[in-house]
């Protein structure tokens, strides 16, 4: 049996209704912030609970356009974590501001009691990354942010529809950055991605910033991006966005499904604790196991796509060595990394083939 | 009759078919992200600008920001460019750090060899010659000016898929080349869509990193860089737009020579004293009375546009730069005498005489 970590071939067993939109787009020539575009920043606004939703061109352009928006660059320092995808730090990079890590803990999040050391008095941001979908602790990120006066821009590229007690990913801070990555919970058909904000003015900013900082076709107000959702995107967008609640309930239903029956190999197993104010959508479904790479390789010579997210956290990969640190930095982030597994938790994977996962997890440590 | 300026959804009809059986083709793969149709269309580019690397990017806007940085140009350094042009030339210089420098145009709307030079200083770090309308910069004298300073050059080429130079297509001439694949463009998607190209190894290599997050593998980041991907979607819309592209430029072409074959001699028709294709994304004439002209053909249906109206340098965004009114008098001159006639490869012969006529009738009623 072969389990795979990519399902998109599957998932649109039935895409005429999409393909039929996408031939009158072509044939309207809509395409640059068209209708399909706004609509689609309407329920996404509506979906995550704020009052705007900007389209942009990936989640790392969110994240970006975040910063610029809040006039984050040269000489600011921004803490995020190092255990994440490298559009986090990438973002932050670009942006001229200087990254400054804090570890993870157990849930593979930002330690929030690591922050008030990690503040200088050129840090302007806090960058929570709700990795793999698993909801950062909000309330200490934002009680720091308040006593110290930074933002907050929330990394909500894998969470779409997680929440931290009762309040959704993305609507917590100053602003959210979402991906709409082929691989995400709510994917397009290519690059995407969107920012959500409560502030009208933050919204403003952002369509100036996603949009060559044009006031009117004659007039540039400042010198900006092009970084806009394209409307064809959009069109796969509003067909999968009703899908998005029962996406999350299977990967929540996998999720327990796989945490239960690895409960018996609690050895060799680590599965990240759960709280109840902390809802996890499970982008990715990770696991610390002993033995990591020898099971990593079982498992695909069993047909069974497993991946690691990722094996060297950002602070020890070369793009970071202008940052000055070193292995020992961060323990808890560096260890995960060695132990860390991600196997196929998307919702479209069948009852058997999440057995024979089970199955073939227990084999290899018989 | 009714003129459009621009007709996309023609484009598109003509070709329905074989774009959506493309798109579903990509669908059912299953792989929307730097894989084979991007792969195709980057060989499609290479083979068609006879250049050695090309790169899919995510818009136009992307490559020339990314050029900027594959060419370590930042703060503290100045980058000479013309006024006169969509404002991703002058924005990719100044988010990146660097201060744009404005040299003024000459009589062919292009910027100008000799107030380059004067523009030169120990800061300057490259050139970047806009190849506007489509119509080319004078490449040659650009060239020698930036060997003799030792200056990089970026070509904008956003306007200019099929123009060349002396045998050589745009964008293959400087350091680095940068096209536009927007939907108005010669060669377009249905959507943002840009090209990077070089013939320079070391470059392609940083192009490659900058456009993927830094990213030599999977789990080895080089340096910190971009999410800027052409999508397979696009490249495959692109690739069966590709097949057209020499009828399109034909047909463009044959409007530019009907144009200038019609038109009274009040009308300044487009330059074309450079040696090569001018691959005619405009037709830009120059007048006197332009906005009434303008009016005049706006009461017959007949759509035409201005490329632009307020030069870079007078725009809000570039106050902090300093320039002011009267600082660079060509450029300033021609923004209130170029217009664009429709030109686009849908317009019939008969569209074409109803516009030339409709331009001689209004200059015939001003008594010129």
């Amino acid at each position: 049996m072969k389990v795979g970590y990519s399902y998109l071939a599957k998932q649109f067993a039935d895409p005429d209704v999409i393909l039929a939109d996408i031939k009158a787009l072509v044939l309207s020539g809509d395409f640059t912030l068209g209708k399909a575009t706004v609509e689609f920043e309407d329920k996404f606004a509506k979906l995550i609970g704020c009052n705007y939703a900007i389209g942009v061109n990936s989640g790392t352009d969110a994240l970006f356009l975040s910063l610029k928006a809040l006039g984050i660059g040269v000489g600011d320092e921004v803490i995020t974590t190092t255990n994440t995808f490298v559009a986090t730090v990438g973002a932050i990079e670009t942006s001229g501001a200087r990254t400054v890590f804090v570890d993870c803990n157990d849930k593979y999040v930002m330690d929030t009691s690591q922050l008030e050391s990690a503040i200088t008095d050129k840090t302007k941001a806090i960058m929570p990354v709700h990795y793999a979908g698993q909801p950062v602790n909000m309330k200490e990120v934002m009680a720091v942010a308040k006593k110290y006066n930074l933002e907050v821009i929330e990394d909500a590229c894998c969470a779409i529809g997680a929440s931290f007690d009762n309040q959704n990913c993305g609507t917590i801070g100053a602003t959210g950055a979402f991906s709409l990555h082929p691989l995400k919970n709510l994917n397009v058909w290519g690059d995407g991605g969107v920012i959500t904000t409560n502030s009208k003015e933050i919204r403003d900013k952002l369509h100036l910033l996603r949009n060559h900082g044009m006031v009117d076709r004659d007039h540039y107000a400042e010198y900006a991006y092009n970084s806009r959702l394209d409307s064809l995107q959009a069109i796969v967008g509003n067909h999968l966005i009703s899908d998005v609640e029962w996406i999350t309930q299977q990967r929540i239903k996998h999720a327990q499904t796989l945490d239960l029956a690895f409960k018996g190999l609690s050895q060799v197993i680590t599965i990240p604790p759960k709280a109840v104010n902390e809802k996890c959508v499970y982008h990715m479904y990770m696991l610390l196991v002993e033995n990591r790479d020898a099971l990593n390789e079982y498992l695909k010579s069993k047909g069974i796509s497993s991946k690691i997210h990722y094996p060297i956290p950002l602070h020890l990969q070369q793009a970071s060595q202008h940052l000055g640190y070193k292995l020992g930095d961060f323990p808890v982030a560096e260890s995960q990394a060695k132990n860390i597994i991600t196997l196929p938790v998307h919702q479209h994977l069948t009852a058997d083939e999440i057995n024979y996962m089970i199955e073939t997890v227990n084999e290899f440590y018989l | 009759m009714k003129v459009p300026y621009v007709d996309i959804a023609e484009q598109f009809f003509e070709i329905e078919d074989q774009v959506m059986l493309a798109i579903q083709k990509v669908l059912s793969s299953g792989k929307y992200i730097l894989s084979e149709q991007v792969s195709l269309f980057e060989k499609n580019f290479r083979e068609f600008c006879q250049c050695k690397y090309s790169f899919g990017v995510a818009n136009g806007t992307d490559a020339l920001i990314i050029a900027m940085k594959a060419l370590e140009i930042q703060r503290g350094d100045e980058v000479i460019t013309p006024a006169n042009s969509w404002v991703s030339s002058t924005s990719s210089i100044a988010i990146c750090g660097a201060t744009p420098v404005f040299a003024d145009i000459g009589n062919d709307l292009q910027i100008s060899v000799q107030e380059i030079e004067k523009k030169i200083t120990s800061k300057t770090k490259a050139i970047m010659p806009v190849h506007l309308a489509g119509k080319m910069a004078n490449m040659k004298a650009i060239m020698a000016l930036a060997e003799k300073h030792h200056l990089f050059v970026i070509e904008d080429a956003a306007q200019a898929v099929g123009a060349s130079y002396e045998g050589q297509a745009a964008g293959t001439i400087g350091d680095i080349g940068c096209f536009s694949l927007h939907p108005l463009k010669n060669l377009n998607a249905a959507g943002d869509a840009g090209v990077i190209t070089t013939n320079n190894k070391a470059l392609a290599q940083k192009i490659t990193l900058l456009r993927q997050h830094g990213l030599a593998s999977r789990n080895d980041i080089q340096q910190w860089g971009y999410n800027s991907r052409l999508d397979e979607i696009q490249a495959a819309i692109l690739n069966c737009k590709f097949v057209g592209l020499p009828e399109v430029l034909e047909k463009r072409h044959a409007n530019a020579e009907l144009y200038r074959s019609l038109l009274c001699s009040e009308v300044v028709l487009p330059d074309k004293s450079i040696v090569g294709h001018d691959a005619n994304h405009l037709f830009v004439i120059q007048c006197k009375y332009r906005d009434e002209l303008k009016e005049y053909l706006k009461t017959y249906d007949i759509s035409s546009a201005i490329h632009y109206e307020v030069p870079i340098h007078l725009q809000p965004a570039a106050h902090y730069l300093g320039y002011k009114p009267g600082d660079l008098p060509e450029t300033e001159l021609s923004a209130l005498r170029i217009l664009s006639l429709p030109i686009h490869q849908h317009l019939t012969k008969a569209q074409i005489l109803f516009v030339a006529e409709k331009v001689n009738e209004f200059f015939k009623m001003k008594g010129l």
